[in-house]
Order: structure tokens, then C-alpha cells, then sequence
């Protein structure tokens, strides 16, 4: 269909297909993780039958052990994607990612490389409760050395799960478990790391948005058209390089601005959008920035607990009419 | 140990431990004159074991090493000026300066890295191992780390995903009988670390760190059988910590010192390889080496703080 580089059409499908298409085409992209041969997450469902179990390599549940092999394996010259499930599951293995991984370019003065892919959940699915519902991109952008990527369509997460493994840097890419089987086409124009997607366009006011916060900002911003209001997502779905051109080219227009973010409010994703807007655009403003995320507690277990603390369309649409002073 | 072993490889085993010798007691001077910067953790009377396991080792293979890791670099080939510049921090360091002591990599000669983190390394080593292995460049790779590491979840899950996976890799602990300040015997449950092996199914064997023909001979064992396809060893070389966790600590360890110190380990094979005058010739070439290697890096330019900005990423 269009010349789509992909047969897939949904989101954990568009991951798995960009993993085969460069295992097809390099022989040094391998997987690694818990129950990747069957794909259990959806990312590497189907890349057992194709590839072998040799290249599709289920892993004892070991993270720090088995994430500081792809470690080495990738400063060794191969290209090692690896599932680690839940993104949480990549605080037991915080130590490989962030003081190995994130850091050996630099503390060997550029010799080594580590072209590393993390793949992981990221994000409430509905009672999962607080050590499974993480959205962690904040403690990985701090830690330094690591690219994000948070892809929340199946088009984005194609490609930035192909620019990923292409990269030489290690890369963790998130994929909001609720948005598994969200459907959409894959373009046939690429989209790179440091890239942000902006849809739809508007002058009133830009929300800043990722994953599936970005899933609800486009769906307030439909609502808020039809009140008048004209808000502009910009879903960053890459946050390293945080592609700030963008950002702040969509607020130098509409001069108002409100970051949703489904982590906790302290030292967020949303605070450092939020900062970086006030640094570099104060004079565009025409409102105070609004961060709406969630409130600094652990996510909890019932699903009206939940629901309560994430932020949904109806809040966002609220926090973008205060801001606009409708 | 035949004799021959000892004739082939004896007198490049007494340069290489002299040269760590003179190597590391001339930080253990900087610092005292309190012209060093930063902590360095010494490898005095450890150098047996490095000589041993890296004259088992071929170019191609890599090593992952820790904070008390010189005497490995330097067995392994790096040269002393680039690792004595990194250590000063100067612009001709192996690492540009960004590393450090703890920090020297020099990964085209094989030694892919030290690390500052308690056994932060064994799993890169296996990692290095597969890479090799599914590479087929036959290359293997060697994981140095200390008693304490042995303690850490990395040493056990990374002994069991070698062995699951069949890596060509080689555990080395470099039981020095200290963990920073701790005796292993406060530190360590069981019969030891050689015996954590069995519980992998893998071959684990101590041997006399102080003896370099012994630690050549169950080197030479464990990189043969990896080499071969029969997968990984464990291999503990039981020596001894000379100096302290690291230089500088009688301001405030105080004495936490109770077992003995081991045999020297030059000595040994000074007497096995009674080759009078051999020693003394080469005590001169590796002292002025060393002190040549320390004045060219003393005199090599501070980095560009601007460079303090670069290889963050590709």
C-alpha cells in the first residue's frame, strides 16, 4: 500500500518486522531476552521461526547478567536487540545500562562503541500495578549515553526501531503497552532518531506529548476543535536528541503550552520540556507552561486508583482550555 | 611446569613483573608526593597473576579488567606512557583523560576496559566471548575481577549464562584476601570462590597466585578448553594485596591488616629461573623504561576542556 515499506499495521508488529528486516539484512542483529521465542511482549513474535533460536535467544531471568552480555557483545561487534519486557525489569539491570553501556564511548576517549537495543514495555495497562507500569524515560535521558525513542504508532515505532538498531549508540526504545494493537499505516518516509512527529497543526496552543499521552492529546485536540480551540501536538517520540527544533518552532507559533507526561510530575520528561520552553522560548509566551502528569505517587493497582492519577483526554482538554483562557 | 615452559616464557614473565613493579610503585611515589590526581588502586605482589593469564592469551582475544587492573593492562601489552598519561589525566592518555586509572581501555590491543564498578565487567567479557563466537573470529575473551566481585549477582548470572550458552570465556578472581577492606573469610559463605564453579557445571580451580608457573599452567588449561568449544572456566588465582585497598587509606583505615603477606611472587621466579645477572639487567631496562614512559607523560599537555564535551555519543 503506497510503497509502505511494511506489511505491518499495528504498533508491537511494526517493532518486530523492523527487527526482521535488519536481522534479514545483518547477519550481526541478534535477540536476547525472556521469552523472546515466543514473543510474549508482542516485539519479537515471529522472529524465532524465521531466524532460528541461535539468533532469537531466550535468556534466564537474569537482566543485569544478560543485558551486560549484549553490553559486551555489542562493543564486540555485534548488534544485539534485547526484550527486556517490562522497562521496569531494566532497573535490575541499571548499573549495565547506564554506568556500562551509557558511559564506555566516553570513559574510553571514543574507542569503543555500543550499539545496544533495548526494547520494553512502558506505561499502565490496566492493573498492572507500580512495578509494572513504569514509564522510565527521565532516569535513562539523566543517566546520560543513552538515545530514547517512544514510538506510539505503528509508522514511528517502524522506523525508529530501525534507525535504533542502525545506530551506533545504545538505544532504549519504550512501546506503551495499551497501544499494542493501535493501528495505523507505516509511511514510506523515514523518520530518524532526534525527530518529533507534529499532527494535527494548530495556532492556539501546542501540547507536548509522548506514547500514550500523545494517543490522548490528538484525541483533545479533536475535541477542542470543535469548541474552536486549534492545538498542536508535537509527539516526541524521540527524546535523545530531544528534537527541541521542533518543539520550540511549534511554540514559537502558538505562544501557549501544556506537556503531558504519564510519569511522575518530579524531574519528569514534562519538567524538562517544560524548562527548556522557558529557557529558550520566554519571549513567545503568552501563558505560564502547564505540566499535567502524574501525581508523585507509585501507580497504583485498581483500575479507579489508576485511572485517577494518569492523565486522560478529558484533563488534558481542560488543562488546554485554562491555558488558552476559554 | 616442564622446564621448557619456563625456559620460553621465564624471562618475559620477570620483565613484564618488574615492569608492573616499577610501574606501580612509581604511583605509589606520585601520590605521596602528592602529585596525582584522583585514587589509584595498586597491584603490588598481584603481578604474577596477570603475567601468567595474559601469556596464555593470543592478540585477538580481549580482556575486561577492574580498579586494580594496571599490572593486567601492562601484561597484556599496553604501553606504560599512554596508560601513565591516562592516569595523569593528560591529553595523550589511551582515553583522551576521560578515564583515568580505573578507567584504562585500549581495546585494539585487547583489553576492552576497566571498570569502576565491583564487578561491572565479568558480564561484558561474556558478552565479548559471543561476539567472537558468533563472529567466528576465534578469538576469546577473559573477565579479571577481584574475591569481592564474587559476591556480586553479575559473577553468578553471568557464570550461568556462560555456561548455558557454551561462551569462550575465562573467569578469572584475583583473590587478593580483601574486598576494599573486608577479609574474604567475613565476606565470603562456602568453600570458596573456585567452588562457586561446581554450581554451573563448570571447572573451577584455584591455584597459588603467587606462582606464575602455576597460574600459566591452569591459564593455559581454561584458554585451550574455550578456545576449543568446551566452554567457559572459573579460575581463582589466590595472591596478595601488598598495598592497600588504595593509596592514600592510612588516613583513615587504620590497621584492618591481619593475614600474612604471601611470598613475593618475582622472587619465586627469580630462584626458579636461577639465571644469575638476569634480574639485575633487567630491573635497569624496565626502571629506566618506567621512569622514560613517566617523564613523557609528566610532560604531555593537560586535554582541551573543550574536548571534555565529545564522545558522549556517535
Amino acid at each position: 500500500m503506497n510503497g509502505s515499506p511494511s506489511g505491518a499495521n499495528r504498533l508491537a508488529p511494526a517493532i518486530a518486522d523492523a527487527i526482521a528486516q535488519e536481522m534479514r539484512s545483518d547477519p550481526r542483529v541478534l535477540v536476547w531476552g525472556e521469552d523472546v521465542t515466543i514473543g510474549v511482549m508482542g516485539p519479537t513474535r515471529g522472529l524465532a521461526a524465521e531466524f532460528g533460536e541461535s539468533r532469537v535467544r531466550d535468556c534466564p531471568i537474569s537482566e543485569a547478567g544478560f543485558v551486560g552480555a549484549a553490553v559486551g557483545a555489542a562493543i564486540g561487534g555485534l548488534r544485539p536487540v534485547v526484550d527486556i519486557m517490562f522497562s521496569s525489569f531494566a532497573y535490575v539491570a541499571f548499573d549495565q545500562l547506564v554506568n556500562q553501556a551509557g558511559r564506555m564511548r566516553y570513559m574510553t576517549g571514543g574507542q569503543l562503541s555500543v550499539p545496544l537495543v533495548v526494547i520494553g514495555s512502558a506505561g499502565a495497562a490496566g492493573a498492572n500495578a507500580a512495578q509494572h507500569s513504569e514509564v522510565p524515560p527521565a532516569l535513562f535521558l539523566n543517566g546520560g549515553g543513552l538515545r530514547v525513542a517512544f514510538p506510539s504508532t505503528p509508522h514511528q515505532a517502524f522506523w525508529l526501531t530501525r534507525a535504533a538498531i542502525r545506530s551506533d549508540d545504545p538505544v532504549i526504545v519504550l512501546h506503551h503497552p495499551a497501544l499494542a494493537a493501535a493501528r495505523g499505516p507505516v509511511g514510506a518516509e523515514p523518520l530518524e532518531l532526534g525527530q518529533a512527529e507534529v499532527g494535527p497543526e494548530g495556532d492556539d496552543v501546542t501540547i507536548l506529548a509522548v506514547g500514550l499521552m500523545a494517543h490522548r492529546a490528538r484525541s483533545a485536540a479533536g475535541k477542542l476543535a470543535a469548541e474552536g480551540i486549534a492545538a498542536e501536538v508535537v509527539d516526541v517520540c524521540s527524546l535523545s536528541p530531544m528534537p527541541w527544533e521542533t518543539i520550540l518552532a511549534s511554540v514559537r507559533k502558538t505562544g501557549r503550552v501544556v506537556v503531558v507526561d504519564e510519569a511522575r510530575l518530579t524531574c519528569s520528561v514534562a519538567s524538562e520540556l517544560a524548562a527548556g520552553v522557558a529557557e529558550w522560548a520566554f519571549g513567545d509566551l503568552r501563558a505560564p507552561v502547564r505540566r499535567l502528569a502524574v501525581p508523585d505517587v507509585p501507580i497504583p493497582f485498581a483500575p479507579g486508583l489508576e485511572a485517577a492519577v494518569i492523565p486522560d483526554e478529558d484533563a488534558i482538554a481542560r488543562v488546554v482550555r485554562e491555558t488558552v483562557g476559554a | 611446569m616442564s622446564d621448557s615452559v619456563l625456559e620460553q616464557h621465564g624471562p618475559e614473565w620477570l620483565r613484564v613483573m618488574l615492569r608492573i613493579r616499577f610501574f606501580e610503585g612509581s604511583l605509589a611515589d606520585l601520590f605521596e608526593r602528592g602529585q596525582l590526581v584522583g585514587v589509584v588502586h595498586l597491584s603490588i605482589g598481584q603481578e604474577a597473576v596477570a603475567a601468567g593469564i595474559c601469556s596464555a592469551l593470543e592478540p585477538g582475544d580481549q580482556i575486561t579488567t577492574t580498579h586494580r587492573g594496571h599490572h593486567h593492562m601492562l601484561a597484556r601489552g599496553l604501553e606504560p606512557e599512554p596508560m601513565l598519561a591516562e592516569i595523569l589525566g593528560k591529553a595523550t592518555g589511551y582515553c583522551r583523560g576521560k578515564g583515568g586509572s580505573m578507567h584504562v581501555a585500549c581495546f585494539e590491543r585487547g583489553v576492552t576496559g576497566a571498570n569502576g564498578i565491583v564487578g561491572g565487567g565479568i558480564p561484558m567479557a561474556l558478552g565479548l566471548a559471543l561476539a567472537a563466537q558468533e563472529l567466528g573470529s576465534g578469538g576469546i575473551a577473559v573477565a579479571f575481577f577481584g574475591d569481592g566481585a564474587s559476591s556480586q549477582g553479575t559473577f553468578h548470572e553471568t557464570l550461568n549464562l556462560a555456561a548455558l550458552w557454551r561462551a569462550p570465556a575465562v573467569f578469572v578472581c584475583e583473590n587478593n584476601r580483601y574486598g576494599e577492606f573486608t577479609p574474604t573469610e567475613r565476606a565470603i559463605a562456602g568453600p570458596g570462590v573456585a567452588a562457586r564453579a561446581a554450581g554451573y557445571g563448570i571447572p573451577g580451580v584455584a591455584v597459588d597466585g603467587h606462582d606464575v608457573q602455576a597460574v600459566h599452567a591452569a591459564a593455559l588449561e581454561a584458554v585451550e578448553r574455550a578456545r576449543a568449544g568446551g566452554g567457559p572456566s572459573l579460575l581463582e588465582c589466590v595472591t596478595t594485596r601488598v598495598r592497600g585497598h588504595h593509596e592514600g587509606e592510612e588516613n583513615y583505615a587504620g590497621t584492618y591488616r591481619e593475614a600474612p603477606l604471601g611470598p613475593d611472587p618475582i622472587d619465586l621466579l627469580d630462584a626458579a629461573l636461577g639465571q644469575p645477572g638476569l634480574r639485575a639487567r633487567l630491573e635497569a631496562e624496565e626502571r629506566e623504561l618506567v621512569a622514560r614512559a613517566l617523564a613523557a607523560a609528566q610532560a604531555a599537555p593537560d586535554p582541551d576542556p573543550a574536548t571534555a564535551l565529545e564522545d558522549v555519543f556517535a
